[in-house]
């Protein structure tokens, strides 16, 4: 009833908006890695020199070391806590629907306003370090110490996607059947006796799923330390992506920064097959 | 859940022991609800609060006050009259508008064959647009800025909206949409004679309006909070949008917290007005993109 020419006319502006802003540009990354492009002198191919460059240089293997610290500190809080926040909010209690909406609501606040909002709680005399010193703890340097910054951009990451992930444990929560946690009650188990042996397993697939995506988005991350710290103090929070940015943009290395920038796609899909493998063994 | 009423014979004693465990529970969900909420809003509370101090009240203090001791509205004014900010807040606007317009229409006219026609390669486009889900827009960063160089496009309004103008994602939820729609009713419509377009815009896009919306709301915080691109390819300052017009204002020549605080709660207004208006298709939006994976 339809005629083929109906369907690709239909798919035609958007099929030339993907090749030219994604599929194509990815490919174009690809072969801009082999060159020696800089805008300033004549583009050559040059092979895997690129690549050589990259593994030898010690900026390259300490914003691979920044990343993956970062991963570290992110995700596995970002897996774990959301699962309790959807716990708690999956209750028949008066309000919870609220509470929802604002752990939800961080996750839709642009990058720029999340770092003036961190950025005051972070101040030498800001709020954080108030609460530590209401314990004694002396006033922490949160983003100007070279140790401490990653932990704090952390929080802030944590802080903003709680609420996010939780949305799709909630999901998966709601797709329990009742009956099972209905069937553990006669039998007497506990609040934490049912989660345990009901929630977890049943939660599992979206276990896997939150762990992917707050992998990959760990990997990718830049821009919260582009606007709260400019990548630093001393570099330590230049992670893979900001030196892609700042090699691309700020030096005009492209294609060095498209071979870091491969590079960094290789580690990415190696971590979530492995993270596939170690699921699917279990 | 929830537990429905145990079996009556037995009701007092395990109906006391069951009360006093509920309450328990409730007592500590909420103890945990409430600290979880409070992390959540404090630092927006602060930002609120210092936004209504005087010039004379420190913005800093140790216990930090929460409430202003000489409310004002004047930062407020400040920013709106002695800074670009509304320029910014009309730039955001229009780069929104067509963040939000151009997703609609170019997604749900690709989803439409997609879902319901056959033809010849119909799967490889498929498998093809899944693929492009994939490519994590990092990597494909420089290319892009160089075809908006070589297009003429940087310091453009378009080379922000266009690269923004569809996404794989878009097409794949308006596919799931197009795709729950029963065949009769294009069937009758065929008889009596509708073309293909008319099927289109005036049978199938009624139907799929609550995903539209979705899309519709996804899109408009993608594009109002949109940093990265406005920052790399936008030169002149009266084409600023409230983000990169906020992060430069910061960077450069306004060092006074209150007005910059003012600044970020006007720019969080229109999206938490939106996400409380519009809370439902926050919440689909999530859980279809949950089937992405």
């Amino acid at each position: 009833m339809y005629k083929s020419v109906h369907a690709w006319a239909f798919l035609a502006p958007a099929g030339l908006f993907l090749l030219v802003f994604s599929l194509g540009p990815a490919v174009a990354a690809l072969i801009l890695s082999f060159t020696s492009y800089n805008i300033f002198e004549p583009t050559e191919f040059v092979g895997f020199n690129n690549y050589m460059e990259v593994l030898k240089d010690s900026d390259f293997w300490r914003a691979m070391f920044n990343t993956f610290y970062y991963w570290i500190l992110v995700t596995p809080a970002l897996v774990v806590l959301p699962v309790f926040l959807a716990v708690l909010v999956n209750q028949a209690l008066i309000g919870v629907k609220l509470f929802r909406l604002v752990f939800y609501f961080p996750a839709l606040v642009s990058v720029v306003v999340t770092a003036f909002l961190w950025g005051w709680m972070f101040n030498s005399e800001g709020v954080l370090n108030y609460f530590l010193s209401i314990i004694g703890v002396e006033p922490v340097k949160w983003l100007t110490s070279k140790y401490v910054v990653m932990p704090s951009l952390a929080i802030v990451t944590v802080w903003q996607g709680l609420g996010y992930y939780m949305l799709f444990y909630l999901a998966g929560l709601q797709s329990v059947p009742e009956d099972l946690y209905e069937a553990a009650e006669l039998d007497g188990a506990g609040f934490w006796r049912k989660h345990i042996s009901i929630t977890f397993p049943m939660l599992r697939p979206v276990i896997f799923f939150v762990a992917v995506v707050s992998t990959m988005s760990a990997f990718k991350e830049f821009t919260l330390m582009l606007t709260m710290v400019e990548g630093g103090p001393l570099g330590a929070s230049t992670t893979v992506v900001y030196l892609v940015f700042d090699e691309a943009f700020k030096q005009l290395n492209m294609g060095y920064a498209s071979a870091v920038s491969f590079l960094l796609f290789a580690v990415i899909l190696a971590l979530t097959l492995l993270n596939k493998r170690s699921l699917d063994r279990e | 859940m929830q537990t429905t009423s145990l079996p009556t014979a037995r009701t007092s004693p395990s109906r006391r022991f069951w009360n006093k465990r509920k309450l328990l529970q409730h007592t500590v969900s909420y103890f945990f609800l409430v600290l979880f909420a409070l992390i959540m809003v404090v630092p927006f509370l602060w930002t609120l609060s210092t936004s209504l101090k005087g010039q004379d009240e420190a913005i800093y203090s140790m216990p930090p006050k929460f409430i202003p001791q000489n409310f004002t509205l004047e930062n407020f004014a400040t920013v709106w009259n002695s800074l670009p900010i509304p320029l910014y807040i009309w730039n955001s606007l229009i780069l929104s508008f067509f963040g939000v317009v151009l997703p609609l229409l170019f997604c749900s006219l690709a989803a439409f064959p997609l879902a319901r026609m056959n033809f010849k390669g119909k799967q490889l486009v498929f498998l093809t647009i899944v693929a492009t889900m994939m490519i994590p827009g990092e990597v494909t960063m420089i290319p892009v800025y160089l075809i908006l160089n070589k297009l003429g496009l940087l310091g453009t309004f378009a080379g922000i909206i266009l690269p923004g103008a569809v996404s794989a994602f878009g097409i794949f939820l308006m596919r799931q949409a197009f795709v729950g729609i029963p065949k009769e009713i294009e069937e009758s419509a065929i008889i009596d004679g509708a073309s293909v377009w008319r099927i289109w815009a005036s049978i199938l896009l009624p139907m799929v309006r609550p995903m539209l919306a979705t899309l519709a709301i996804l899109s408009f915080i993608g594009a109002w909070n949109n940093f990265l691109w406005p920052y790399l390819i936008l030169e002149d300052d009266s084409q600023y949008p409230l983000t990169l017009g906020l992060y430069k204002l910061k960077g450069t020549f306004v060092t006074n917290t209150r007005l910059i605080a003012a600044g970020s709660i006007l720019a969080l207004l229109p999206i938490l007005i939106v996400f409380v208006a519009f809370q439902n298709y926050f919440i689909k939006g999530a859980y279809s993109g949950a089937v992405k994976g």
